[in-house]
């Protein structure tokens, strides 16, 4: 098997970088790392068109029905009204539009499409993916399905608007605009499957001789679990997206009981006798582990920029996981937190309970493994570890905030309230976009070959990490005061008038944060051209992608690689370095060992003895 | 932060608030302890010198065993605790023997309340009748039906008494939300859900919808009395007398 994968028909023996046409470089490329680069390009634009919308939001919230300051009046008509001003129809398509882009064209391909293709053969000492044909054909169904899903804007009713979660019957009733969207997540899926597929043979087959399943580097371990949670959820959200796209483009009744009153669509044709909660277990049973997809890449690059920042190895390894392990398994077992209010059985609220609780577990045990992992290192706060150790500090507010909606009397209250966007952004930013800042910043030198600006990225963390918590933290409190979420205009009750004020506090974090962001594509940009050339290993790191040339040319590797210890090794007593790379085998240690013995005697020798 | 709630004004938010309170302090707790042992360990265990080493350690049992062990007892001791206030607020068969039933249909942008006429009794009605005119669907057979109670976006209620909601939607879902009662429901159409409470003082309170409907469904807000028991058998007198006479109308331009 492994010989049949490792001799593909692009067969290169090692690295040889063999010209190649534009197109076949940079476009249609089979390369993983070309793949990766695309996937953050491609991310990073979605990024600021998904932010832009975000800041649309803030500013009606905080100053509803006054006009977007200097753009409002450029803005197409069926967005703003006559004083540009959102109206509330545009302002229901942007929160829908927003979630959908940051969760399904930001995260999960920062995530997982630029880690796990950029790091999984670099890390496992392969020269490419098991299928590089796949992995492109991966990659263009994304800015495919990025598009279809933002071309509602040029069609009657305008883009989706039934929320990132989509609920029929409001969805299923909605206009072209939501086909799109269900078209548009359909191909998404279908291209997650497909790196889910080559990520867990790449894993299992590829891996450099030597090196065992319990040698991998956490960022391996983890998109490998994440792949097998994709390739198992997937499937489901894509026969509910089908049954949806049937009820709302065939008028089949999947989701929707008889006689809905709804006097915009021609329901004569709609025959009755569906389950609207149907789409909710369907929906979460996927969307559920899709949070964790969301999370556990970033986990594990966490865990790898922390011990080899703190020049530790990572503190219960094993642990570790097992733990990802565990929340993989256990995340298919509690969709139903989602659905306290939503009028199924209570009792399975009492079930699902139990289950979320229990799922906390293993995200405690990751958190006080990180800290055993930074207990007595010497740490070195470079952007990578910055971003780290933020995102550590933030996934504990999420993580707590889950247990407040986890208990269901608690979540009657805070169930669709701001509390819960407080938990998504405390996780979702705090943690996976902080996860993404730390490797990209931690992998730069090996993509381009050139360092960024310390000082730039130090700039870019603080002001992020700032006005990342002015903007969400007080959401909670938003939440604790009943602020439904998706509301249009909260001055419209009374008991919510009171928190104007904390809205527009909000609103300004918000803008600083989505300014700030520009730091890092100048950052990046620029430094990627016109940086210092980068080392092999400017970490000093252990892993193997560290052994292969910066950048890595077409196949990898320049030399052989044999495996014979795992990543985290840091300050091993074997070494006389304060890291011991997995490929350091034992007679060159033994030799290393000799020539820093040697050099001490002559020091030794060297100075006058009095 | 808790000063933030709204005013609890139910008798079961009261152990909503208390497992509020609970769950908050214990979150202060360990967020405080993590964040402070994180903090000494940023602030002690920095590099001073290039190439430094550290404690080479790869982790130890009993700690691991102990830091699964002790979360786990505490959320699942959560859970269990949690659960006795979420039966006596969802569970059917726990819910008290209300006082008052009213029914409540949710319609893009607005709240349906339906109140059993001056004999007690709800008419019969089917989902299969719900239209725009008819929002519950009352089967205008059934005589029983003919002078039950309907308003739009406001509620009247006694007060210190057990109210029985039974929830649902004519077109998408909604939820219905009191905040001040500590209720959320989803309104699904196609199903019926019972919801109850108890409010323990008189005022006038907001009722907002809290699942996404359309573009108004920050519209979507209706008004909650709850008023003496006095006050409530005047209202709802009116009401009768009302429909009494729209039925008389509506009979006398038949029989024209
Ligand atoms: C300690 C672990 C966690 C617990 C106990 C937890 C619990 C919950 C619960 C109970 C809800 C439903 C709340 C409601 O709608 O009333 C929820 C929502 C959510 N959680 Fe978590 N969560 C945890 C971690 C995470 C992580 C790691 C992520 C993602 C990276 C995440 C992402 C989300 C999202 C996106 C939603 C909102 C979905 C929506 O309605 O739009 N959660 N969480
Ligand atoms: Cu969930
Ligand atoms: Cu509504």
């Amino acid at each position: 098997m492994e010989a049949v994968l490792h001799n593909k028909d692009h067969g290169h023996a090692g690295a040889d970088a063999h010209s190649e046409s534009f197109i076949r470089k940079y476009i249609f490329s089979t390369d993983h790392k070309m793949i990766a680069k695309q996937f953050m390009v491609t991310a990073i634009i979605f990024l600021f068109i998904g932010g832009a919308f975000a800041l649309f939001i803030r500013w009606q919230l905080a100053y509803p029905g006054e006009p977007i300051p200097v753009i409002g009046q450029m803005l197409p008509d069926t967005w703003v009204n006559d004083a540009g001003a959102v109206t509330a129809e545009w302002y229901t398509q942007l929160l829908t539009m927003h979630g959908s882009i940051m969760i399904f064209a930001v995260i999960i391909p920062l995530l997982v499409g630029t880690f796990g293709n950029f790091a999984i053969p670099l890390m496992i000492g392969a020269d490419d993916m098991a299928f590089p044909f796949l992995n492109m054909v991966s990659f263009w169904l994304f800015p495919l399905a990025g598009v279809i899903m933002m071309a509602g804007f040029f069609m009657e009713g305008g883009m989706a608007a039934a929320g990132w979660t989509a609920y029929p019957p409001l969805s299923a009733i909605a206009s072209y605009g939501q086909t799109l969207w269900i078209v548009s997540l359909f191909l998404i899926g279908f291209s997650s499957i497909l790196g889910g597929v080559n990520y867990i043979t790449t894993v299992l087959n590829m891996r450099a001789p030597g090196l065992k399943m319990f040698d991998l580097p956490m960022t391996v371990w983890a998109v490998f679990i994440t792949a097998i949670i994709i390739t198992i959820g997937t499937p489901v959200l894509a026969s509910a997206l089908a049954m949806l796209f049937m009820d709302n483009f065939l008028h089949t009744s999947f989701f929707q009981p008889e006689n809905l009153i709804v006097p915009t669509r021609d329901m004569t044709r709609t025959a009755g006798g569906g389950q609207p909660l149907l789409w909710q277990h369907l929906f979460w049973f996927y969307s559920h582990p899709a949070v964790y997809i969301m999370i556990l890449p970033g986990m594990g690059v966490v865990s790898d920029v922390i011990s080899t920042f703190a020049r530790k190895p990572l503190y219960g390894y094993r642990a570790m996981v097992f733990a990802i392990v565990a929340i993989a398994f256990l995340g298919i077992i509690v969709w139903g937190h989602h659905m306290f209010q939503s009028g199924m059985n209570p009792l399975l609220g009492t079930t699902f309970m139990v289950s979320t609780m229990v799922i906390a577990v293993p995200s405690a045990i990751k958190t006080f493994n990180w800290l055993g992992t930074m207990w007595r290192g010497k740490m070195e706060f470079t952007a990578p570890m910055l971003n780290a150790v933020a995102f550590v500090s933030m996934f504990v507010v999420g993580g707590l905030s889950g247990i407040f909606m986890a208990s269901t009397p608690v979540d009657v209250f805070i169930h669709d309230t701001y509390f819960i966007v407080g938990h998504i952004h405390y996780v979702l930013f705090g943690g996976s976009l902080f996860a993404v800042f730390a490797g990209l910043h931690y992998w730069f030198p090996k993509m381009s070959g050139r360092m960024y600006s310390e000082r730039l990225a130090k700039w870019h963390f603080w002001i992020t990490f700032i006005s990342f918590n002015g903007t969400f933290f007080p959401m909670h409190i938003l939440g604790v005061g009943g602020m439904m979420r998706r509301i249009f205009d909260p001055t419209v009750y009374d008991f919510l008038k009171p928190f104007q004020p904390m809205n527009e506090f909000i609103t300004i974090n918000a803008m600083v944060l989505g300014f700030a962001q520009f730091l890092l594509v100048i950052n990046f940009g620029y430094y990627w051209f016109y940086g210092r050339k980068a080392k092999r290993n400017p970490w000093r790191a252990n892993s193997l992608e560290w052994q292969a040339p910066s950048p890595p040319p077409h196949g990898n590797f320049d030399r052989p690689l044999h495996v014979y210890r795992g990543p985290y090794e840091y300050s091993s007593p074997e070494s006389v370095q304060d890291y011991l790379p997995q490929t350091t085998s034992p007679e060159e240690l033994e030799e290393q060992r000799r020539h820093h013995e040697r050099r001490l005697e002559q020091q030794n020798t060297a100075e006058p003895v009095n | 932060m808790l000063d933030w709630l709204p005013e609890n004004v139910s008798v079961f938010g009261e152990g909503v608030d208390h497992l509020f309170r609970l769950i908050y302090y214990i979150s202060v707790a360990i967020f405080v302890l993590v964040n402070a042992i994180y903090i000494a360990f940023i602030i002690r265990y920095r590099r001073k010198r290039k190439g430094e080493k550290a404690y080479h350690y790869h982790g130890n049992n009993l700690l691991e065993f102990s830091w699964t062990a002790l979360p786990f007892a505490l959320f699942l001791f959560l859970a269990f605790y949690s659960d006795g206030i979420w039966e006596d607020i969802k569970y059917s068969e726990k819910t008290p023997n209300p006082d008052l039933v009213v029914e409540v249909m949710g319609q893009t942008y607005l709240w349906h309340f339906r109140y059993p006429g001056s004999d007690g009794i709800f008419g019969r009605r089917e989902r299969g009748l719900i239209s725009t005119t008819n929002p519950f669907g009352i089967d205008p057979e059934d005589p029983n039906g003919k002078d039950d109670v309907t308003t739009i976006n406001s509620m009247n209620i006694p007060v210190n008494k057990t109210i029985l909601v039974r929830l649902s939607s004519m077109d998408v879902i909604h939820s219905f939300f009191l905040p001040n009662m500590r209720v959320k429901q989803d309104a699904v159409p196609g199903q019926w859900v019972d919801i109850w409470f108890n409010s323990i003082k008189t005022g006038e309170y907001e009722i907002a919808c809290a699942e996404l409907c359309g573009s108004g469904h920050y519209l979507m807000r209706g008004v909650l009395n709850v008023q003496s028991q006095q006050e409530f058998d005047t209202w709802i007198d009116e009401q009768y007398t009302t429909a009494r006479a729209a039925l008389a109308n509506a009979q006398e331009t038949t029989n024209e």
